[in-house]
């Protein structure tokens, strides 16, 4: 057997963890210890991106949201991973898509921390309370006719059937805080506002009650963002084995009683019209005619 | 529960780019099987498929130029995770995919800097400055635009004083006549760059690539994507080699030495029945005011690797704050 090659593969200073040929220390902490002890996974998430082993309520709050945010249908997560497996790449590829479709509208739970405390910052200097300042926050997201980030959902237009709970659970355990607070203050005077203008009320989505609750749990906007975003990657490797098992490649076929993703009747085209290839010989006066009428421009992308 | 509306058209896949048919593939109304019959090539369909039209000779010309001496620049971070994945035996795909990613608005920032280039040429146009005078204000306000923050080089910078490429691409674009305002506006932020430096500085192959490439007409977006896949190509190539002369990397074989540790020091996991004494609730720091969890907050941030101290720019923000 050939011999393994123990060197590091990247010499870094690092504050997260060391190996030796013993054990992994995270943090200070032995993992084989705290599974012994019976420490949970979430426990874990604790120690690895806050340094601290939680209490059994924030344990529970996290395990509580890792649990409902896993899964949750079709979504553009799940359905890039049903569209990469369809070409059948190994799973992790699938897998990866996956997670990374989570961006400035899927998920944002990065961006909702920025905003949360750029205007936490703001009531401070500005010597605000937090209802006030959840005034201003909306009062600018209207004057930059900019959605307020933690509310809505285009799915779920009457609530996300998840946020309500996690609010209820998170005062259950006692672990909301000033995120929490301030949360349902902006959301309290959006709706004031909405329904002063003659609107519907809107209604908080999982970013809205997942993050500030990952944040009153101590955990940083990218911290949550990750946790939450590879949680999801468990349920997207469920649809895209789902895609390998029981559906066929490509997604095109004719033979399904339904309509397959990317069956051709599917595709509606609405660029330029068919036109003739030049030949060689014309090209170059083609192509100065083509670049001089422009219409190239309305179709660059 | 309420149903899904029905009056709805069903689901399409809507496109200006391509469509096919049972009999052909069509991209921007040409047959892409009719163009390749007729002598047309990958960069050409390059330019179809991005700009929707043929390019000129001469664009092709400096195109072919710019995709050669971009394709490969030895074991950069892109060449490198393509031959880390490689290590796991999964397929090409996911080591030419993960070379994709290395690309950010620091390396390979094409996007990032095109960007730049276009606000900052906008601005010279609207407020009837010179391209000098644009380039000036660029390098003077350019460690104030925050979603930056000093990540790209601005395409001038010490990476490239021995190597005559970037300077070379201006040449070749200015002997095919297909250099116009990106290239001019690239040649006076270098001199911009250069007199506010104390360190020589030059072209360098980012600010070559991007100006000439804007200068044929491909979008900040288009560039970063072109130039990205290309450089895919290089990072299959270092992952065959990383599978045919390296060894697999075995689950758990790889150390991390402690020297390169410097975390809280080795301690015990408290029993579990202890828990709740020990552990400090998050609540309990952060307090119950706004003064209390800015202090938290400033401690919190103190701590590596929890992501407390990192504030990425998110565009609507600074929109709102209008700094």
């Amino acid at each position: 057997m050939a011999e393994i090659v123990r060197e590091p593969l990247l010499n870094r200073k690092t504050a997260i963890s060391y190996k030796t040929e013993e054990k992994t220390v995270v943090r200070g902490y032995d993992l084989g210890e705290l599974a012994e002890k019976g420490y949970k996974f979430t426990d874990a998430i604790f120690v690895l991106f806050q340094g601290r082993i939680p209490t059994s309520n924030e344990q529970k709050m996290l395990d509580y949201e890792m649990g409902e945010f896993l899964e949750h249908s079709m979504s553009p997560s799940a359905a890039s991973a049903i569209a990469v497996m369809g070409g059948r790449p190994m799973l992790p590829a699938a897998i990866a898509a996956a997670i990374m479709t989570f961006g400035g509208a899927h998920g944002p739970g990065a961006a909702h921390t920025y905003m949360l405390n750029y205007y936490l910052e703001r009531a401070l200097q500005e010597g605000k309370s937090l209802k006030e300042m959840a005034k201003k926050l909306v009062q600018e997201h209207i004057e930059a006719k900019h959605p307020v980030m933690g509310i809505g959902q285009p799915q779920h237009i009457y609530g996300d059937p998840r946020a309500i709970p996690t609010f209820n659970k998170t005062k259950e355990l006692g672990t909301c805080g000033i995120y929490h607070k301030f949360q349902i203050e902006i959301q309290e005077e959006l709706n004031r506002v909405r329904l002063e203008q003659g609107r519907k009320k809107i209604y908080p989505n999982m970013i809205g009650a997942g993050n500030s609750t990952l944040m009153d749990l101590g955990f940083s906007g990218l911290g949550g963002w990750v946790i939450g975003c590879v949680t999801r990657g468990y349920s997207c490797a469920v649809h895209a084995i789902e895609t390998l098992k029981k559906r066929h490649a490509w997604a095109a076929s004719t033979r399904e009683p339904m309509v397959q993703m990317l069956d051709l009747s599917m595709i509606q085209y609405e660029g330029i019209p068919d036109r003739v290839v030049p030949e060689q010989q014309q090209r170059e006066d083609y192509a100065e005619r083509e670049l001089e009428k422009g219409e190239w421009k309305k179709w660059n992308l | 529960m309420e149903s899904v509306k029905k009056e709805r058209k069903p689901f399409r896949w809507v496109s200006t780019v391509a469509y096919k048919t049972i009999e052909k593939i069509v991209t921007r109304g040409y047959n892409t099987t009719e163009l390749v019959e007729k002598g047309y090539g990958i960069v050409d369909i390059i330019f179809i498929d991005f700009q929707s039209r043929i390019p000129l000779l001469k664009e092709k010309e400096m195109m072919e130029y710019l995709l050669i001496v971009n394709l490969e620049d030895g074991l950069t971070p892109n060449a490198a995770i393509a031959r880390i994945v490689a290590k796991g035996d999964g397929y090409m795909t996911q080591c030419s995919g993960a070379s994709v990613l290395a690309f950010g608005p620091a390396f390979g920032g094409f996007c990032a800097l095109g960007s730049f280039m276009n606000e900052y040429l906008e601005k010279a146009e609207k407020e009837n400055i010179s391209l000098a005078e644009a380039a000036r204000q660029l390098v003077a306000e350019y460690p104030t635009i925050k979603e930056n923050e000093g990540r790209t080089t601005l395409g001038v910078s010490a990476v490239d004083l021995k190597n005559p490429t970037p300077e070379r691409i201006f040449a070749r674009a200015e002997k095919l006549n297909v250099a116009g305002k990106h290239i001019a506006f690239m040649k006076e932020i270098v001199k911009a760059v250069q007199d506010t430096s104390e360190t020589p500085v030059a072209l360098d192959m980012l600010g070559a690539t991007t100006a000439t490439m804007l200068d044929l007409k491909f979008s900040p977006e288009a560039a970063w994507s072109i130039v990205a896949v290309t450089r895919a190509f290089a990072a299959g190539c270092h992952a065959v080699e990383e599978v045919e002369r390296e060894p697999k990397e075995v689950w758990g074989a790889a150390l991390s030495p402690k020297e390169n540790y410097d975390g809280p020091g080795d301690r015990p996991v408290p029993d579990l029945e202890d828990r709740d004494k020990v552990a400090v609730p998050n609540k309990k720091s952060q307090g119950d005011t706004i003064e209390s969890w800015y202090r938290d907050f400033q401690q919190k941030q103190k701590m590596v690797g929890t992501g407390h101290a990192v504030v990425e720019e998110v565009p609507f923000l600074r929109k709102i704050r209008k700094d």
